[in-house]
C-alpha cells in the first residue's frame, strides 16, 4: 500500500515537473537571451546558460531607445492612477448594488453583466472618433477615465465581496444613526482591505499589460506606454533578439514584483469573480 | 413610499460614476456605431448614408471572410483545447503534495505576462531557424518547422500562447475542485467507484459551473485576439491568421474606412451574443447547481 502511494507521487511530481517547464521554461529562455550577444542567438544547439554573458543587449536598448524609461513612467503614472481610482470609484458603485435597498439594483446590475460581456470593439471607434473631436486624442484622458467611470469587472468583483459582509452590521450602523455613507467608509471599506488591494493589482496589472488602448489613442512616441514601446523595438530592431528580450523583460518585472511580493490577493481576486 | 425613493436616491448617487461612464462611453457610442454602420464614413468628410450596403458588402469580401473562419476556428478548436489543458493542469495542482503552493505560485506566472512581451518569447521559441522548439524536435529525431510560414501550423502555434496563460482559469478550476464536498469522493468510495468513474460521476459534473463561466471567457478571449496575431505572424501567411479584430482594426484605421469597420464589430457582436445565449441557454441541461434539485442533472 505504501509503495504504491509513493509511486503515485513520483509520478504526480514527474508531471509537475514537465508542467513547471513548458510554464517557466519560456522564461528562462527570456533571460537566458536577453544575456546573450546576437551572434549567440544564432548558436545550434542553443544554450540555457550563455557563455560569457553580458548586460550588452541593455545598453543596445537604451541607447536605441533614448523613450525607455519615459515609457516605464508613463505606464507606471497610468496604471496607478487607474489601480488607485478603480478602488474608489467601483467601490462606491460596488456598495451602491450590494448595500442599498433601492428597486433599481437588480435590473441595473443586469446591465452592468451585460456591458461586461460586450465587446470592447463595438464603442471601440466611436470612442475614437468622439475622443479625437473633444481633444483627447493623444492624451492619457482615453486611458483612464473610462476605466475609472465604468469598469463593470471591478464593480462585480467588490459586489461580490461586499455581498459576503454580514448585514447587521449596516443595521447597527443605523441604530448608532449612522447612513449609507457612515456604513461605506467606516463599515464595509475598513473590512474590503484584502478585495481593494486586489482591485489595485488587477487594474494596475490590466493597465500595464493592455496593448490595444495606447495603440489607438496615443500617438506621441512620448506619451507613449511600455507596451507600445515595446512594439516599437520589434519594428525597429526584429534582428535583434538580446534586445528584444531585455526589453520584454523590464515590460515583465514590475508585475513580477507585484506578483511575488502580493500573491495572496491575486488568488483572493480571481476566485471571488469566479464563484456565484 | 417616501423611504422608497431615498432608498433609490441614495442608490443612484453611489452608482454615479457608472451611470456617466455607461451613458458616455457605452449607450452613446454604441448609438453612434450603430448609426455610422450604414454610411460610408471617414470621420473627416460627411458621412453618405448608403444603407445596408457595408453589411451586404461583408458577404464578397474575401480578407473580411477568411478573418471570420480563422477567427471561428480559434473559438472552436482553441477553446475546446484550452480548456480540457485547463481543467487537466487544476486536476494535478489539485493533488495535496508537499510543495504543490510553489508549483501553483509558478504555473500562474505566465498569466500575468504582458502579451508584446509573450510575443517576443514566441518568436525565440518557434523561431523559424534555430529556435528551442526545433531544436527539441530536432533532438527527437525530426526535422526543422518552419512555424512562422506555414499556413497550417500559425493558428495552432498561436493557440499554445493562449494556453500557457491559462493561470487566471486555473485559479477558477482550483477554486472550483476545493468546493466540491468530501462527503460525495467517501460515498463514491463506499460504492467502489474507481478513479475515472468518479471524475465523470463527482468531479466533472460539479466543476461545471466553473466550466461555463470559464468557456464564456473564453470565447470573449478568442473573438477579440488581436495583439498575438497582429504583433507575431501579421496575419499572415497569407491571412492565415489575420484575426476579426485586426481586420477590423485594419479597416478602420489603415483604410479609414470607419462606417464599414463598425458594421463589421457589430455583426460580431451578434455571433458573440447568439454563442453566449446558446451557452447560457443549454447551461440548464449540463451545468450542475448544487442546492438545486430541479434543474441540476444527476450526478
Amino acid at each position: 500500500m505504501h509503495a504504491t502511494k509513493l509511486l503515485s507521487r513520483a509520478y504526480s511530481y514527474i508531471f509537475l515537473v514537465v508542467g513547471l517547464l513548458i510554464f517557466i521554461g519560456p522564461l528562462l529562455w527570456l533571460i537566458s537571451t536577453m544575456l546573450k550577444t546576437q551572434a549567440q542567438t544564432y548558436v545550434f544547439p542553443p544554450e540555457l546558460l550563455p557563455d560569457p554573458f553580458t548586460l550588452g543587449s541593455f545598453s543596445r536598448l537604451f541607447e536605441t531607445m533614448t523613450l525607455m524609461p519615459r515609457w516605464i513612467m508613463n505606464s507606471f503614472i497610468v496604471a496607478s492612477i487607474n489601480g488607485l481610482g478603480t478602488i474608489i470609484s467601483s467601490s462606491l458603485i460596488a456598495f451602491g448594488f450590494a448595500r442599498t435597498k433601492s428597486r433599481l439594483r437588480a435590473p441595473l446590475f443586469v446591465i452592468v453583466l451585460a456591458t461586461l460581456m460586450i465587446p470592447s470593439q463595438v464603442t471601440l471607434i466611436p470612442m475614437y472618433i468622439l475622443f479625437s473631436k473633444i481633444g483627447w486624442y493623444d492624451t492619457w484622458l482615453p486611458l483612464t477615465i473610462p476605466v475609472l467611470l465604468a469598469s463593470p469587472y471591478f464593480i462585480f468583483l467588490f459586489r461580490q465581496y461586499f455581498l459576503t459582509l454580514p448585514r447587521e452590521l449596516d443595521e447597527a450602523t443605523y441604530v448608532d444613526g449612522g447612513n449609507y455613507w457612515t456604513i461605506y467608509s467606516r463599515v464595509v471599506l475598513p473590512l474590503s482591505g484584502p478585495i481593494l488591494i486586489s482591485g489595485f493589482i488587477f487594474s494596475f496589472v490590466f493597465t500595464w499589460t493592455d496593448y490595444f488602448t495606447p495603440l489607438i489613442f496615443i500617438q506621441s512616441e512620448k506619451l507613449q506606454m511600455m507596451s507600445v514601446g515595446l512594439q516599437l523595438i520589434m519594428g525597429k530592431n526584429a534582428q535583434d533578439l538580446p534586445m528584444m528580450a531585455a526589453g520584454s523583460f523590464l515590460a515583465l518585472l514590475p508585475i513580477a514584483i507585484i506578483y511575488f511580493s502580493a500573491q495572496k490577493y491575486f488568488v483572493e481576486g480571481v476566485v471571488m469573480s469566479g464563484i456565484k | 413610499m417616501v423611504k422608497k425613493w431615498k432608498e433609490d436616491g441614495a442608490f443612484l448617487l453611489f452608482i454615479t460614476p457608472w451611470v456617466i461612464g455607461f451613458l458616455c462611453f457605452f449607450v452613446g457610442p454604441a448609438a453612434a456605431s450603430l448609426t455610422y454602420s450604414f454610411a460610408d464614413y471617414n470621420a473627416i468628410t460627411a458621412p453618405d448614408w448608403i444603407g445596408f450596403d457595408n453589411y451586404t458588402r461583408l458577404w464578397s469580401d474575401e480578407v473580411y471572410l477568411e478573418s471570420l473562419r480563422n477567427t471561428l476556428y480559434f473559438v472552436f478548436v482553441g477553446v475546446p483545447i484550452t480548456v480540457t489543458f485547463q481543467i487537466l493542469l487544476a486536476l494535478l495542482l489539485n493533488i495535496e503534495l508537499p510543495g504543490i503552493r510553489y508549483f501553483r505560485t509558478l504555473y500562474y506566472l505566465p498569466y500575468l505576462v504582458p502579451p508584446v512581451a509573450t510575443v517576443v518569447i514566441w518568436m525565440i521559441l518557434f523561431g523559424s531557424g534555430d529556435g528551442v522548439v526545433n531544436t527539441l524536435i530536432q533532438g527527437l529525431g525530426g526535422g526543422r518547422v518552419d512555424w512562422m510560414n506555414s499556413e497550417a501550423l500559425i493558428k495552432p502555434v498561436i493557440i499554445t500562447i493562449g494556453m500557457w496563460m491559462s493561470g487566471g482559469s486555473v485559479l477558477i478550476f482550483l477554486a472550483g475542485l476545493k468546493g466540491i464536498p468530501s462527503s460525495l469522493y467517501e460515498a463514491a468510495r463506499i460504492d467502489g467507484s474507481g478513479k475515472v468513474r468518479t471524475f465523470f460521476a463527482i468531479t466533472l459534473p460539479m466543476l461545471t459551473p466553473s466550466i461555463l463561466f470559464t468557456v464564456v471567457m473564453q470565447v470573449i478571449y478568442y473573438f477579440q485576439m488581436f495583439t498575438e496575431a497582429m504583433l507575431l505572424s501579421r496575419g499572415g501567411p497569407d491571412y492565415a491568421s489575420q484575426t476579426y479584430m485586426m481586420n477590423t482594426y485594419q479597416v478602420a484605421f489603415r483604410d479609414l474606412n470607419f462606417g464599414y469597420a463598425m458594421a463589421q464589430s457589430w455583426v460580431l457582436f451578434l455571433i458573440i451574443l447568439v454563442i453566449t445565449v446558446v451557452l447560457m441557454k443549454s447551461s440548464n441541461r449540463w451545468v450542475y447547481y448544487e442546492g438545486d434539485e430541479k434543474k441540476g442533472g444527476k450526478p
